[in-house]
């Protein structure tokens, strides 16, 4: 059976069935009904001499050159053609003209069954077969007469049949084969020979007889290797193969009574052409082009179809004055509607005509245009009907003379042909379309065949109501998510903002813009996608290089093309770019200089000082040819990518209001500076400072570029595949400490890949910053910058560690206001990103920002003030020099003097660290040291005796100004760090926060817990816990 | 909780606290919505030490204030932006989408310096800083944000306080 079931398959797609031979014995008893004339003419047409001479010429070539009839089917057979000479052809003749006979009756008959075995049937076939067999006949017969009155008879009783009992399905049903009808039989035979076979057959019954038992022969021109035999015992078919040369193998299988219609039946491709049906054409100028139809005719298999015209007018005009058309290659007009005025003006005659229907048509050049459509008739072939998906594009411009409506519900009937199986699901929503129950709503509750039942909203109907498919539409409602499967939109997810009929428009979740979509096409989901987000290598965000040497980044990934916003600065140039225009990826890692000579690296968080995006600001996602792409979440074109130059940036921090309103002192700038336990990345670190004045203290070009303590792996050169952190950058070397041997080797910069994984950084960093003691390794030499750091307000070494608090003293603002004051004003946009000065924020906000790391490594830049700016560079390098002398602390720390200065790349935190260490904030708070601030109490020893102050100012040199007593009401002197202390405060003093996130802020110690002070804060009212040495009693005021 | 080594001692309990506070406060669980504010901690459960790095985990349980925005929820918000497709507003962490859709008909979208949607005769304008109130009618939830989409195109919402006539 399994042939069987493939030949099902080939039946579908075949209408081509043949019946070469026809042999019946029943024809006997036909001869009896008034319909057997044609038979019996028939019969005898077959026995004519010539066909006898025939016969036996191919019997004696049977028998006698066997084995010349063996080398090919398809010559023999062509020599037994030519040899044949009337007979044969009349057989082909015969099977060609009866198989297009009958495919018409049964495209005609609908699934009308073709059953060789039952008598009705019989004359379906015959009909045909014998109409088109008389022709040659007649020759022969001598009762031209009878004949006609025969066919009379025949197709009268036809055609009364066809008119009188139109075929129902019962009727159908007594047609079907039974267990008493002959037996259909599959008979394996040789490829390509099947009509032969068959031919064989019938000419063998033509020679035999009655002998012959077998009824019929059939072979199916899309089934190889078979022929079926109609018998009523296989002993009948086997004694009719016997001897046929084709037929070999004794292997016959009985086709089971209920396939045998299947054999016979053709699968008839009933096109259901409705007026309004969307179509494309599927040849010609319109060639895939949308169109409506409008009329159908059945009959002559032919439709009219409304299009949108593609007319070259200027070309029309040209032929229809006769001149000589230029035959332009490969050019098809755009589809445009036609305008009949533009028309006229090219002096095409334009005609007024009326249809059938009486509808008015322009007419001209043999075209008929109505609305600027142009109505075309084709033939049903030349259109496809199946699956059409038109487009909204294409819905939106068929739409266009104002039939809104119209477009939508003729969509719909389109929509519903397109449907696949399980469109509806149990629990969908739904809502009916048509019909009575239309606008009910409800939920899908059980899906039939064609029809859903579905749980009507409204209470008092039936629980349940079966609907049909058709006339349901998917039903959802403003703020459903959902989730778009099907359509170019396909993968998107978004929320339902409008429901318009079956048009959704969502707002998508990743570009934020709006999308029209079927309802049909989207399910509700929860998920949350881009839809696809990368092709090839190239994946969205990914800065790539075009084929024409521009280049740009991916902001969004279609389905066979990319957006590319290309890196034209100032004006958004986004282009639509494929797979193969692009060349590749670009991954260099390059920093430039923003406006101020300031480096920037990527992910440094930059703002955009000019042209049209000013205002902007974001981290940097690529540096490319000195272009900036930034990313700017609050920016909702080109999926938050801005195009800039680096040179209309400034690194956030690098604030140039601030500077502005300061004006141009360098101390102020300096003064702004604050400890610097803000991990710093060393791309701030200021450089281009004379090298005359930093000498060796700023360890080379350190900090040259974002590269000094980053990890790094080497992938070039004997060190290949070692990871290590970065010491020095000497050129275009480096010295790297490896990680796995204890030694610092040089490596060309080239060689190195940075921004590998940092989590090992980290921890050094985290152990050495945790670590009390001063011998821990990670201070070694090797990471001097470190050291200074590393102490705890406590050591010995603190007092140092005061040194840069000292340099506020050279901010004029200070002594008034916390010098954060004026960071806050002047620069705003270093607020997010430097949440941990931010007085009363809760701590947990660094981890808000958006982008924790970039977010880091940008405060330094912030809190840093002008650290990068070539001025302030200048300033900070003379910076140590005038204080040192003046602080009587420097020499207990020696070392503190020249690490100092350094001290703001000192923390390990690069920009490569990324990611935030979420103890950092913390770590950072305690190892500060306690920088005195004005009016906090404190005990001042001098000249051996002790008092108790309140300091007032803080002065440029690194001393406090100090109001004496205890309200610091006094006499004010001059103090040095080192001669003061902070005074502890006790349990519920009021106090100030000298370090940490809070710094700055005042306070309520409303308790003590060993070293550490509980401490309502005044802003926020939080309470946190905080080391006592940062915090310092408030002067009473 | 992971909590580092350093910070075992007598105050770990504090310590725990206010790192739970730090990290918890302001974020957003899908679940849960924002987390304004930690109330109180229930309890602390037994550390478990990690292997390899000496952090320690805690379970910690805790009640804290949350804001999670539901759908037909009335909110009022800050207009953050407009554009062509709607605005934006904000309602403390919760940005939340208005589209043009969702805004009266009579309101048109008048692009230049400064975008805002403005009603025929011009006497309600939306645009930065407007107040609104709006209602919520769809919200999607992420991992780390909570957005949503609103409409005042209903009964008593819309603008409620304008900066400019202020």
């Amino acid at each position: 059976m399994s042939h069987r079931g493939g030949m099902d398959d080939e039946d579908d797609d075949d209408d081509y069935e043949e019946q070469v031979a026809d042999f019946d014995e029943e024809e006997v008893d036909e001869e009896e009904e008034d319909r057997s004339g044609g038979k019996k003419r028939r019969r005898s047409s077959f026995i004519d001499d010539d066909a006898e001479e025939v016969d036996e010429d191919d019997e004696e070539e049977e028998e006698d050159d066997y084995e010349d009839e063996d080398y090919g089917g398809k010559s023999s057979r062509k020599r037994q053609k030519s040899k044949k000479g009337s007979a044969s052809n009349f057989f082909d003749i015969e099977a060609a003209v009866d198989s297009d006979e009958e495919e018409e009756e049964e495209e005609g008959d609908d699934d009308f069954i073709v059953e060789t075995g039952s008598d009705l049937p019989y004359d379906d076939d015959n009909r045909g077969r014998a109409r088109h067999r008389l022709p040659p006949h007649q020759e022969d017969h001598e009762d031209l007469e009878a004949m006609a009155r025969s066919i009379q008879e025949r197709y009268g009783k036809q055609r009364m049949a066809d008119y009188d009992e139109e075929t129902t399905d019962v009727e159908q049903q007594a047609l079907l084969p039974s267990v008493r009808d002959p037996k259909l039989w599959m008979v394996k035979c040789a490829i390509g020979r099947e009509r032969e076979t068959a031919v064989c057959l019938m000419q063998k019954y033509i020679d035999k007889g009655s002998e012959l038992q077998i009824r019929s022969a059939i072979a199916l021109d899309h089934l190889k290797n078979y022929i079926y035999v109609e018998a009523d015992k296989e002993a009948h078919v086997r004694e009719a193969c016997k001897g046929l040369r084709n037929i070999f193998g004794q292997k016959i299988t009985l086709v089971p009574i209920r396939e045998m219609t299947d054999v016979l039946s053709v699968e008839s491709k009933a096109i259901d052409l409705a007026r309004g049906t969307w179509v494309r054409m599927k040849i010609g100028t319109y060639k895939g082009d949308l169109a409506k139809v409008v009329d159908v005719d059945n009959v002559r298999q032919r439709v009219t179809v409304k299009l949108i015209p593609r007319i070259d007018l200027q070309a029309l005009a040209n032929k229809l004055e006769g001149r000589e058309v230029v035959k332009k290659k490969a050019f098809v007009p755009p589809p445009r509607f036609m305008n009949v005025d533009e028309a006229r003006e090219l002096h095409i005659r334009v005609e007024h005509r009326r249809d059938a229907y009486g509808e008015r048509f322009e007419a001209f050049g043999g075209m008929m245009f109505k609305d600027g459509f142009l109505y075309k008739t084709v033939s049903i072939k030349s259109i496809s009907a199946q699956s059409i998906k038109p487009t909204f594009d294409e819905l939106e411009k068929f739409r266009k003379p104002g039939e809104s409506g119209d477009g939508d519900v003729a969509s719909l009937s389109t929509l519903f042909a397109n449907r696949k199986k399980g469109h509806f699901m149990k629990g969908d929503a739904v809502i009916v379309i048509k019909g009575d129950l239309k606008n009910l709503k409800g939920w899908v509750e059980k899906v039939d065949e064609d029809n859903v039942h579905i749980r009507p909203e409204i209470k008092d109907l039936p629980k349940t109501l079966a609907v049909n498919e058709k006339e349901l539409v998917k039903y959802f409602e403003p703020g459903n998510h959902v989730k778009v499967v099907t359509g170019a939109q396909e993968g998107a997810t978004g929320m339902v903002v409008k429901v318009e009929q079956h048009v959704l428009i969502l707002i998508s979740d990743t570009t934020k813009e709006h999308i029209r979509v079927f309802a049909d096409d989207v399910v509700e989901s929860s998920e949350v996608t881009t839809g696809v987000t990368r092709i090839g290598d190239y994946e969205l965000r990914d800065l790539v290089l075009l084929d024409n040497l521009s280049f740009g980044v991916i902001i969004r990934v279609e389905s066979e093309a990319f957006q590319v916003l290309k890196g034209v600065p100032d004006r958004p140039e986004v282009v639509l770019v494929k797979l193969r225009e692009i060349k590749c990826k670009i991954e260099k890692k390059i920093s430039v200089q923003d406006r101020f000579k300031n480096t920037i690296s990527s992910k440094d968080v930059v703002k955009i000082i000019d042209g049209p995006c000013r205002g902007k600001q974001g981290p940097v996602e690529h540096i490319y040819r000195g272009i900036l792409f930034i990313f700017d979440r609050h920016h909702l074109e080109h999926a938050g990518f801005i195009c800039v130059k680096a040179h209309s940036c400034v690194v956030v921090g690098g604030s140039r209001s601030n500077g502005d309103r300061n004006g141009d002192a360098h101390t102020r700038f300096n003064g702004l500076r604050t400890p610097s336990r803000i991990p710093q990345s060393p791309s701030r670190v200021p450089r281009g400072r004379p090298s005359s004045d930093s000498g060796g203290r700023h360890r080379g070009g350190r900090g040259h570029d974002g590269l000094t303590g980053a990890t790094v792996k080497v992938r070039q050169g004997s060190y290949k595949g070692y990871r290590g952190r970065v010491i020095e950058v000497k050129g275009t070397s480096v010295r790297v400490e490896l990680e796995s041997q204890m030694k610092v080797v040089t490596v060309d910069r080239n060689h190195i890949t940075d921004n590998i994984a940092v989590t090992p950084q980290r921890e050094t960093s985290r152990y050495g910053m945790g670590s009390e003691t001063p011998m821990h390794p990670s201070r070694t030499p090797l990471h001097p910058y470190m050291t200074p750091m590393r102490d705890p307000g406590a050591t010995p070494i603190h007092d140092g560690m005061r040194t840069p608090m000292r340099d506020r003293a050279w901010n004029p603002y200070a002594p008034m206001s916390p010098p954060r004051d004026n960071w806050e004003d002047g620069n705003p946009g270093s607020w997010g990103a430097s949440p941990q000065y931010q007085p009363g924020s809760p701590p947990s906000r660094p981890y808000e920002a958006p982008t924790p790391g970039a977010g880091w490594a940008s405060t330094p830049g912030g809190n840093y003030s002008e650290a990068g700016t070539p001025r302030d560079s200048s300033a900070y390098a003379n910076a140590p020099s005038p204080y040192l002398p003046s602080t009587p602390g420097q020499p207990m720390t020696p070392n503190s003097a020249s690490y100092l200065p350094g001290t703001p790349g000192g923390q390990p935190m690069t920009p490569g660290t990324g990611g935030l260490d979420m103890m950092s904030p913390v770590l950072g708070g305690d190892t500060e040291g306690p920088w005195f601030m004005p009016d906090i109490l404190v005990n001042v020893h001098r000249a051996g005796d002790e008092s108790v102050g309140v300091i007032k100012e803080v002065l440029p040199d690194g001393s406090y100004k100090v109001g004496l007593g205890s309200s610091g009401n006094g006499e004010t002197i001059t103090a040095l760090p080192a001669e003061m202390e902070a005074v502890v405060p006790r349990k519920s003093d009021k106090i100030k926060i000298m370090g940490g996130a809070l710094r700055g802020s005042t306070g309520k110690l409303i308790g003590v817990d060993g070293t550490d002070g509980i401490v309502k804060v005044d802003d926020t009212l939080d309470v946190k816990i905080l080391d006592l040495v940062i915090l310092a009693k408030l002067a009473q005021s | 909780m992971q909590l580092h080594p350093r910070y075992f001692g007598r105050n770990l309990r504090d310590n725990l606290v206010s790192k739970l506070m730090k990290d918890v406060e302001g974020t957003c669980s899908g679940r849960h919505g924002f987390v304004v504010a930690v109330t109180g901690i229930e309890n602390i459960g037994k550390g478990l030490i990690r292997d390899g790095t000496g952090f320690v985990t805690f379970p910690v349980k805790y009640q804290c204030v949350v804001f999670r925005p539901f759908k037909g929820e009335i909110l009022e918000a800050v207009v953050t932006m407009v554009n062509k497709m709607g605005f934006f507003a904000e309602a403390g962490p919760v940005q939340i989408f208005v589209s043009n859709h969702l805004i009266p008909d009579d309101m048109e979208f008048q692009s230049g310096d400064m975008p805002n949607y403005t009603t025929s005769d011009g006497s309600v304008k939306i645009q930065k800083d407007s107040e609104v109130r709006l209602k919520i009618i769809g919200t999607r939830v992420d991992a780390t944000e909570i957005f949503c989409i609103g409409t005042i195109k209903d009964d008593f919402l819309g603008v409620i306080n304008d900066p400019t006539t202020v």
